[in-house]
C-alpha cells in the first residue's frame, strides 16, 4: 500500500536524482572547457537583423510617387518591383547591378531551425494521415476471407517491417522517385507513410481481432453489412483499444522523419546540422533539436491521451 | 394474403446438415416446420447442435446441404439477400453481445437508422417505447458495462425488436445470468409470446419450456430426437431424453 506520505518521498527522491544527473551534465560541461554561447542560437530560431533586398538585374533604379521601387532593366524583360522596405539605399535614376543592395526590411522572420521544425511537423503530419489510411487499407486486407488479399497485406507488412526505413528512403528518393518524376518531400512523404502504414496496418489489426466475435455476429443478425458492421461497431471498439499502440506509432514516425535529411530535405535534424556549421555551437544546437522534437512528440501524446479519455466514457 | 400462406410454415427447415471443416457431423439431417406464432423450444446436452441449429436460422452458420425456408425466402439461393432476411429475424444470444460503445438507447437505434434509414427522432421514439416495454425506463442513458447481466439482456431483446421481426430467435439467453436475474429476462419473453412472436428458444429453462412452448424438440447430437407438445413431451419416457432430463433436473 502506497500511503500519501510515501508518494511525496517518491517525488522528493526523483527531483534529487533528476538534480543530480541535470548538475552532472552541467559540471561535464563545464570540465571539457566548452563555452556555451546559448545566445548565438536566437538568429537560427528567430532572425530579427535588418533584411536585404537585392536587385535581380542589371536596370535603373525608378521610385514613383507612392514609394514603390522599381527597377527598369536594361536588357527587357518585366521590371522588378519593390514594395516594402524600410530604409532605401538606393537612389531614383541609379544604375543597378545585379546583386547590388536596394533597400533594408526591418522586422523579424523565422530562421532555419523554426523552418526545420515546420518541416518535421509538415512532414509528419501528412504521412501520419496516408500511414492511416495505408494501414487501414492493408489491415482491413489482412483480415479478409479473400487468399489473395491476406497474401497482399502479408507481403507488404514484411517487406516494410523487414527492410530498414534508410534504405527504402533511397529506394523510394532514388529509383520510385525517378520513375515517377516526385520531388524530395512526397518522396520522403511516401517513405514515411509506407513505413509507418505497415506497424499501422498489423496495429489496426490486432485491434479488430481483439473486439469478440459476437459483436460482428449480433451487428450482422440486426441486417447490418459487411461495412456497416465495421463502421459503426467493429471499428469505433478497435480504435479505443489501438490509440495505445498507435500513439507509440506516430511518435516513432516523428522521430523517424530526422532519417529524410539523407535525401537533402531541410527538416530540423538537417537544419540543425547546417546551423551547427554556421553558428560554431554544437552542444547548444542539438539539445535545442532534440528539445524541439520532444515538445512536437509531447503534444501529440497529449493529443491522443485527451481521445483515450473521451473515448472511455462507456467504460 | 391467403388462407395457404396464412398457415404455411414461417420457418421450414428441411434436412439440413452441417458439417464443419475439421469433420465435426454438427447437424445431421434436421427437419423442423415453426408455424406463425409459434413458440418453438429447443433442449438437448451441450454439443447436441441446438445452437448451431438456431444460428443456421438466419445464417450465422452456413450449411452443408438441405434447404431452410424463412417466410416464403430459400436462404441458400444465391440471390438471396442475407442482410434483408436478418431484418425480419430477431436474435438474443447468451452473452447479450451489447455494443459497449454505446448507450442502452444508441444501442436499440443504431440499427434501425443504419439499415432501416429512420431518422434519429422517429428511431429514438420507437426505442423509448421499446426499453419503457422491457422494463428499463430508467437506464436507458447507460452504458452496458453500468448494467447488470439481466437489464443486459433485456437492452439485447429490445434491439432485436427494434427492427421489428417477424422471428425472434433466443440463443441460451438466460445461461449467463445469475440465477436471481432468470425471471426478469424470461417476463419478458413471456410477454413476447402472448404478444403472438413467432420465437425458436434454445434453453435450459424446463420451467419456461413447459409453460409457454408450443412445441418442445429435444436433439443429441446433431439429430432431432423428439418433437411433441410440452404436455406429452414430459410423459413421452424416451429412454435418451430421460437421461438427459435426469441429468439437469
Amino acid at each position: 500500500m502506497e500511503t500519501q506520505s510515501s508518494r511525496w518521498l517518491g517525488h522528493g527522491l526523483y527531483l534529487l536524482i533528476m538534480a543530480i544527473l541535470i548538475s552532472g551534465v552541467y559540471f561535464s560541461g563545464q570540465r571539457i572547457n566548452y563555452t556555451w554561447h546559448w545566445e548565438r542560437l536566437w538568429p537560427y530560431i528567430v532572425n530579427t537583423d535588418p533584411q536585404d533586398i537585392f536587385a535581380e538585374t542589371d536596370g535603373t533604379v525608378v521610385i514613383d510617387e507612392k514609394g514603390t521601387l522599381s527597377i527598369e532593366p536594361d536588357y527587357g524583360g518585366d521590371p522588378q518591383i519593390v514594395r516594402e522596405y524600410t530604409t532605401l539605399v538606393a537612389y531614383d535614376g541609379d544604375l543597378i547591378f545585379q546583386g547590388d543592395t536596394l533597400a533594408r526590411l526591418e522586422g523579424w522572420r523565422f530562421g532555419p531551425i523554426a523552418e526545420g521544425l515546420w518541416v518535421t511537423i509538415k512532414l509528419s503530419f501528412i504521412s501520419l494521415i496516408f500511414s492511416i489510411i495505408l494501414g487501414l487499407i492493408f489491415g482491413l486486407m489482412r483480415i479478409s476471407h479473400r487468399q489473395v488479399m491476406r497474401n497482399l497485406a502479408v507481403t507488404y507488412v514484411e517487406v516494410i517491417r523487414g527492410t530498414p526505413l534508410l534504405v527504402q528512403i533511397f529506394i523510394v528518393y532514388f529509383f520510385i522517385g525517378t520513375v515517377f518524376d516526385l520531388d524530395r518531400f512526397t518522396a520522403g512523404v511516401a517513405a514515411l507513410s509506407i513505413f509507418t502504414g505497415a506497424y499501422v496496418a498489423e496495429i489496426v489489426r490486432a485491434g479488430i481481432q481483439s473486439v469478440p466475435t459476437g459483436q460482428m455476429e449480433a451487428a450482422r443478425s440486426l441486417g447490418m453489412n459487411y461495412v456497416q458492421a465495421m463502421c459503426y461497431v467493429i471499428m469505433p471498439q478497435a480504435i479505443k483499444r489501438t490509440l495505445p499502440p498507435l500513439a507509440g506509432q506516430f511518435i516513432n514516425l516523428i522521430k523517424d522523419s530526422s532519417l529524410v535529411s539523407v535525401i537533402s530535405i531541410t527538416d530540423l535534424t538537417k537544419a540543425g546540422r547546417e546551423v551547427v556549421s554556421g553558428s560554431f555551437a554544437p552542444f547548444e544546437v542539438w539539445f535545442t533539436v532534440a528539445a524541439l522534437y520532444l515538445i512536437v512528440t509531447g503534444a501529440l501524446s497529449w493529443a491522443i491521451q485527451i481521445l483515450e479519455k473521451r473515448l472511455s466514457a462507456s467504460d | 394474403m391467403t388462407d395457404k400462406t396464412l398457415n404455411a410454415p414461417i420457418i421450414q427447415a428441411r434436412h439440413v446438415d452441417k458439417t464443419y471443416p475439421n469433420g465435426c457431423h454438427a447437424l445431421k439431417k434436421v427437419s423442423l416446420d415453426v408455424k406463425r406464432g409459434e413458440v418453438v423450444v429447443i433442449i438437448g446436452p451441450s454439443g447436441s447442435g441446438k445452437s448451431t441449429f438456431l444460428r443456421t436460422l438466419n445464417q450465422l452458420e452456413t450449411i452443408s446441404t438441405g434447404a431452410i425456408d424463412i417466410d416464403g425466402i430459400e436462404l441458400t439461393d444465391s440471390s438471396t439477400n442475407i442482410n434483408k432476411v436478418r431484418e425480419e429475424v430477431g436474435m438474443v444470444f447468451q452473452s447479450f453481445n451489447l455494443f459497449p460503445h454505446k448507450t442502452a438507447l444508441g444501442n436499440v437505434m443504431l440499427s434501425p437508422m443504419k439499415v432501416k434509414k429512420e431518422t434519429r427522432a422517429e428511431a429514438e421514439v420507437h426505442a423509448r417505447e421499446l426499453l419503457t416495454r422491457v422494463g428499463l425506463a430508467e437506464r436507458m442513458q447507460n452504458y452496458p458495462s453500468r448494467l447488470s447481466g439481466g437489464q443486459q439482456q433485456r437492452v439485447a431483446i429490445a434491439r432485436a425488436l427494434a427492427m421489428k421481426p417477424k422471428i425472434m430467435l433466443f440463443d441460451e439467453p438466460t445461461s449467463a445470468l445469475d440465477p436471481e436475474m432468470v425471471g426478469e429476462v424470461l417476463d419478458v419473453m413471456k410477454g413476447l409470446a402472448q404478444e403472438g412472436m413467432t420465437m425458436v428458444v434454445v434453453t435450459h429453462e424446463m420451467g419456461f419450456a413447459k409453460e409457454v412452448a408450443d412445441r418442445v424438440v429435444f436433439m443429441e447430437e446433431g439429430e432431432l430426437i423428439l418433437e411433441e407438445s410440452p404436455d406429452t413431451f414430459f410423459e413421452s419416457n424416451h429412454p435418451r431424453l430421460n437421461r438427459f432430463l435426469g441429468q439437469v433436473l
